[in-house]
């Protein structure tokens, strides 16, 4: 049975939240900035620093390694104002909601050392090395091989839709290290430099015309021993857990919202349908919401609520283009993306981009699949 | 019984009159300063079609979907504003039913003796049904989803559990994903019923009345079509609950004008903060 156990936030959580408003008010006023939508925001590492002096990176990280050990829901209602403010999350992002937590769990005392301090003053970034061009959702597929040689490994392969391979200064590689009868086993991950000698990063087209993400080509990249993320051959149970709990995040349902508020903003619903349409969507963020924090309620409470994070991740991932077609819906003429409205420029930034929330970070299909495991009798 | 304790039991046991005329005949004429007396009441929901006239203590006029008139020791309603209560003999009942069988009787009053008590707004009682339509609607979507899992475990075809088939492995993560949806609707607004939540919840709560109960009958095939089937009298009943106290159409308005009202800037905060922000 699923484990959904709706919950109001705490005085102290409550609290918290105003905070970040009034940060962002404060920091980031609206006008002063061009807001993004949801994780793929931009990019300001002065913003970022901003957000480490008040503790809200790396907030679910020990306090001896920088970080504010304030658990998961506290990082889910800084996460969600953010986002909902479109603030410039991306130079943190991968590195505050995956390598961080990854690099605890898993990584050596001396990878804690050297990265998660870094993490949470936010003076460092990720990338994420999974997939490739022959292994999308079947990940087992990597071909990307580490051979062993004296002090390390050498590497060799490529890496397609790695996001932020030009700007950031690490990536989490997830290779083949040897071969082995169940192909799940075999794998290891690796912390890789993204300046060093050997890497060629081309940017992709996407179809908002940005090139955000990247093919990455490992030609004999030299990997020291220090740098294997917990054990060798273990890389493809890390991987999995790493994508598991992450899964059910604000981000997974806030990617238009956004697109919502501008048009208010620019329009007003002045009209009957413009109305029923603000109140379907508003509902549909309450019911969502809800179900997504009670599952950083179960993560806080120690358990692993993986069928729940991927039903959330399904289900807000489809809500965020259900918001999109309904306010786009609107909209008497295709929008300009050059437009001077902002509302008009983010809702072509949102219609080219909502084709990646329901495949980025586990297809939809993959997701159903995972879920229904847990839906029996 | 506390409207948390009602609302459960009609969230646990389904259409249950004592329960539903707790919270809501009792609560109209306790609210109306008319408690005390003994025997069943049950409530007009106020139709669109209803008319009555009070006029010296006495009313006339025909109201719709009453349910169980033709059972209750008792009828309240709403009439020019008041809150009054019309016994049983006293009125005549055409038996009328919803979609489900369940009895939405025609109440007509001719000149009818009332206590009157005192006046009451209509939107009281309204988002008072609401409540309680949410909480049945979150049970018979519980049920409908053990009912589902269960099926698709246990039903064989070609040569194994339909469950394991892809195609039907979707349904059920739609019904998992409306039930859950309906679910923290029905506990949030037993947590607080403001308008908000009701309006919100009773839009979660329809939504999946439809979308699970479409799933749920795909997953079931033609054995879910009977009369006798659990799964059809569950599915009848949430249809029949969708259009009671307010459709997807009067509640999304509704929220979407309280939403719009609060402007832009207060968009975020009303989902996050719900009644506590806006005001339905």
């Amino acid at each position: 049975m699923l484990r959904f156990a709706p919950s109001e936030l705490t005085d102290a959580e409550l609290a918290l939240q105003d905070q970040v408003r009034e940060f962002l008010a404060a920091e980031l006023p609206r006008g002063s900035f061009a807001p993004g939508l949801g994780m793929a925001a931009g990019r300001d590492e002065d913003f970022s620093h901003a957000l480490a002096a008040r503790g809200w990176l790396g907030m679910a990280l020990p306090r001896r390694y920088g970080g504010a050990q304030r658990g998961v829901v506290d990082r889910f209602i800084v996460v969600e104002e953010l986002l909902r403010w479109g603030a410039p999350v991306r130079y943190h992002w991968v590195a505050d909601r995956q390598t961080g937590p990854l690099i605890l769990r898993y990584g050596s005392a001396a990878q804690r050392e050297r990265f998660l301090p870094a993490i949470c003053r936010g003076e460092v970034s990720f990338s994420i090395g999974m997939s490739e061009p022959g292994a999308g959702s079947d990940l087992a597929a990597v071909e990307t091989r580490a051979t062993r040689v004296a002090g390390g490994w050498r590497v060799s392969g490529t890496k397609l839709w790695t996001g932020g391979a030009h700007e950031n200064d690490w990536f989490v590689v997830l290779c083949r290290t040897s071969d082995e009868d169940d192909r799940h086993e075999g794998l290891t991950q690796l912390i890789v430099d993204l300046r060093a000698a050997g890497i060629a990063v081309r940017p992709i087209a996407y179809l908002d015309g940005s090139e955000f993400f990247n093919e990455v080509v490992l030609d004999d990249v030299f990997v020291p021993d220090e740098l294997v993320v917990g054990d060798v051959g273990a890389g493809w149970a890390q991987n999995t857990s790493e994508l598991a709990l992450e899964r059910a995040g604000p981000e997974r349902w806030l990617s238009t919202y956004l697109v919502l508020e501008q048009y208010l903003r620019e329009h007003g619903a002045v009209d009957e349908r413009a109305q029923a349409m603000l109140g379907e969507v508003v509902a549909g963020w309450w019911g969502i919401r809800a179900l997504s924090l009670s599952v950083a309620r179960l993560l806080d409470a120690g358990q692993a609520p993986v069928a729940e994070s991927a039903l959330v991740k399904e289900l807000g991932t489809r809500f965020e283009q259900d918001v999109l077609d309904a306010v786009w819906r609107l909209v008497p003429e295709d929008p300009d993306p050059a437009a001077g409205s902002l509302f008009e420029r983010l809702l072509a930034t949102a219609i080219l981009g909502a084709p990646s929330f329901t495949i980025r970070g586990g297809t939809n299909e993959i997701l159903r699949s995972l879920a229904a495991r847990a839906l029996r009798p | 019984m506390t409207v948390a304790d009602a609302l459960a039991v009609l969230r646990e046991r389904g259409p249950d009159r004592a329960a539903e005329n707790a919270l809501l005949g009792e609560w109209l004429l306790a609210r109306a300063g008319l408690s005390g007396e003994a025997g069943e009441v049950t409530v007009a929901p106020g139709s669109a079609r209803d008319s009555v006239v009070l006029a010296d203590g006495r009313v006339s006029g025909t109201v719709h979907r009453v349910p169980w008139a033709r059972d209750a020791a008792r009828v309240a309603l709403l009439a020019d504003g008041r809150a009054v209560v019309v016994d049983r003999a006293d009125l005549t009942v055409q038996a009328h039913v919803n979609l489900a069988g369940d009895a939405r009787d025609t109440v007509v009053l001719d000149g009818a003796g009332a206590r009157t008590g005192a006046a009451v707004d209509p939107e009281e009682l309204f988002m008072r049904g609401a409540l309680t339509r949410i909480a049945l609607m979150a049970g018979a979507l519980d049920r409908l989803y053990e009912i589902a899992v269960r099926h698709a475990s246990d039903r064989r075809q070609f040569g194994r559990p339909i469950g394991s088939f892809q195609a039907v492995q979707q349904h059920l993560v739609n019904i998992a994903q409306q039930v859950a949806l309906a679910g923290v609707a029905a506990e949030a607004t037993v947590r607080r019923a403001g308008g908000f939540e009701i309006a919100a919840g009773k839009l979660l709560a329809n939504r999946a009345a439809l979308s699970a109960g479409r799933s749920a009958h795909q997953v079931l095939g033609a054995l879910g079509t009977t009369r006798e089937h659990p799964l059809g009298q569950l599915t009848c009943r949430l249809w029949a609950w969708r259009s009671e106290y307010g459709d997807e159409h009067h509640w999304s308005t509704r929220l979407g004008v309280a939403v719009a009202r609060a402007g832009a800037d207060n968009v975020y905060p009303a989902i996050t903060g719900g009644s506590t922000v806006v005001s339905v």
